[in-house]
């Protein structure tokens, strides 16, 4: 990972045409803003893992013997 | 009382106040506004969230506390007052609110459960969001300890 050093106000730029600026830095964490074409997907990590963690938790029971899916959550 | 088709269950009566009621859907599943919880008492402590909408959607979930009995809440001003609670503190859990883990089956007996982004369910009124925490204090793959994990894992 490629690890920068920035103040508020500076700002770097990813490939020519998204910019981040970092806007404020507070207790509460960094505030930051992102210049980038309409079309650029942004999402917070989270949001990402969470789409991602409810499908797997969707096909629970969805691709397995409900049977078999209780022996594998015994002893919880 | 009206009846919901499950794939798993066959098709049950529920009662209409037992719903809960996500206006948001869940990520991922964003057009599905209303489970239903069920409990089996010899699948306990698991709880089934049935969707109304789709029989074959049902997800697997256990209370927090069964997953880790030391879980520290963290649900955003955003979420609370989605939730129609108070936006100053966190919610008792039990008395206030219900909060809920999605539980995960991976190959090999290695069941997890996101701490990341709980289920929180108001449980006055029966809202319910999925409150993703902004603070990476907890996993969204987190390990339940279970008889097959302890043997395979």
């Amino acid at each position: 990972m490629l690890v920068l050093r920035r103040r508020a106000g500076e700002s770097l730029l990813i490939g020519d045409d998204v910019e981040i600026e970092l806007l404020a830095i507070t207790s509460q964490g960094a505030k930051i803003g992102i210049r980038a074409p309409r079309e650029t997907v942004i999402l917070r990590k989270e949001l990402k893992l969470t789409r991602e963690q409810n499908e797997a938790a969707a096909k629970a029971l969805a691709t397995r013997d409900f049977h078999r899916a209780m022996e594998e959550l015994q002893g919880i | 009382m009206p009846l919901v088709d499950t794939k798993y269950f066959g098709t049950l009566t529920y009662r209409e106040e037992s719903v809960f009621d996500f206006p948001l859907g869940i990520p991922s599943f964003e057009s599905e506004k209303r489970f239903v919880p069920i409990e089996l008492p010899e699948h306990a402590p698991l709880l089934f969230l049935q969707s109304l909408a789709q029989p074959e959607l049902c997800f697997l979930t256990l209370p927090i506390l069964v997953v880790d009995s030391g879980y520290q809440l963290a649900v955003s001003r955003e979420d609370l007052a989605a939730l129609d609670l108070d936006i100053t503190r966190q919610p008792l859990l039990a008395s206030e609110a219900l909060v809920l883990a999605l539980v995960s089956l991976h190959d090999g007996f290695c069941a997890t459960a996101n701490l990341m982004a709980p289920i929180v369910v108001n449980l006055k009124t029966r809202r319910a969001v999925q409150a993703i925490r902004q603070d990476a204090v907890y996993s969204h793959q987190h390990p339940i300890a279970t008889r097959a994990r302890e043997e395979a894992c």
